[in-house]
């Protein structure tokens, strides 16, 4: 629940989202939930030769399972929150 | 649960197809008039497309045994497209989970010998002849994927059900000094505490100890540290 909770605060920002097949979706992130499903708007591609299909694609709906990463904004992470947050969930706190 | 695309032949007397009512699976949206394109293939139609609490569901109106179903665990991603210059119609475009193969050198082969390989297939666009339709079957897309989390596994047998790991001790199989002999006898917290006495009751209060000793090497904890070994 934590990254849930987490990525909640972060609706709004650009975030670059890689995906398992390697393809990486740079957006604003519109919403996510419980599974961590992601769906971003104003998206572009970050490598265009891959993935040509992308190009036209504005929206998209990203199945929580397919991410690899989430790239976050560099001033919109509290590393130490986040550090100290995670270490609690994972306690069972 | 099958992985990527598949055919599907299943109708029932109307036409529609046959759907797992004994899992609960239910229609959520029909859509006549959907033309389909598979990876690079030329678009594919007419037929209508069926969608599922579980699945996605092609069935082509002019051939009764051509049909293509995927499940909404194997899709990927799924977006509205509607640049002309990518594609000459807008459409619903969608990645699908396949299979990886490892002996596979060149993943984008779909064909081979003229024979499609529906498990291979990455990118299905569906293309209303109603464009209209496409934000409705966006949000049709979003309901079905949310009703289709990864399904959880078992959890373990274990007290605790978790398989973290803290840290890179945990791992230790073989070799290390002599205090790391305890932990190497089991496998997991839990299992350390059982040999020494069987009382659960202990178990517990000890596990969470030493998930302790596992994150931190602050000097203070060094005490419980030995503490613990002597057991």
């Amino acid at each position: 629940q934590l990254f849930f909770s987490y990525f909640k605060d972060l609706v709004g920002q650009e975030v670059t989202v890689e995906l398992k097949n390697d393809l990486a979706i740079r957006g604003t992130l519109h919403s996510v939930d419980q599974y961590l499903n992601i769906k971003l708007e104003n998206t572009r591609v970050v490598d265009q030769d891959k993935f040509p299909h992308m190009l036209s694609v504005r929206n998209c709906f990203i199945r929580g399972s397919v991410v690899r990463y989430v790239q976050l904004p560099p001033d919109g992470v509290d590393v130490d929150l986040l550090h100290d947050a995670a270490r609690r969930e994972a306690r069972g706190a | 649960m099958v992985v990527g695309l598949r055919e599907f032949a299943l109708r029932t007397g109307d036409g529609s197809p046959a759907l797992d009512e004994s899992s609960g699976e239910e229609l959520m949206h029909v859509q006549p008039s959907v033309a389909v394109a598979l990876g690079d293939r030329s678009v594919e139609s007419p037929g209508t497309l069926y969608i599922t609490s579980r699945k996605l569901i092609w069935l082509s109106d002019a051939d009764v045994a051509k049909g293509y179903a995927v499940d909404f665990l194997s899709i990927s991603l799924h977006a509205v497209s509607r640049d002309p210059q990518t594609y000459s119609s807008p459409c619903i475009y969608t990645q699908i989970e396949v299979v990886e193969d490892e002996d596979e050198e060149d993943e984008d082969e779909e064909e081979s010998n003229g024979v499609l390989d529906l498990s291979k297939i990455r990118e299905m666009r569906l293309v209303p002849s109603d464009s209209t339709q496409l934000d409705t079957l966006f949000d049709v897309f979003c309901e079905c994927a949310e009703l289709n989390p990864e399904p959880i596994e078992e959890e373990g047998e274990e007290e605790n059900g978790h398989n973290w790991v803290f840290s890179a001790d945990q791992m230790v199989v073989g070799g290390g000094g002599e205090e790391d002999a305890e932990w190497q006898i089991s496998q997991s917290p839990t299992s350390v505490i059982g040999h020494s006495n069987g009382d659960e009751s202990i178990a517990q209060p000890m596990l969470e100890l030493q998930i302790n000793d596992q994150r931190f090497d602050d000097a203070e904890e060094m005490v419980h540290e030995n503490e613990t070994k002597d057991h």
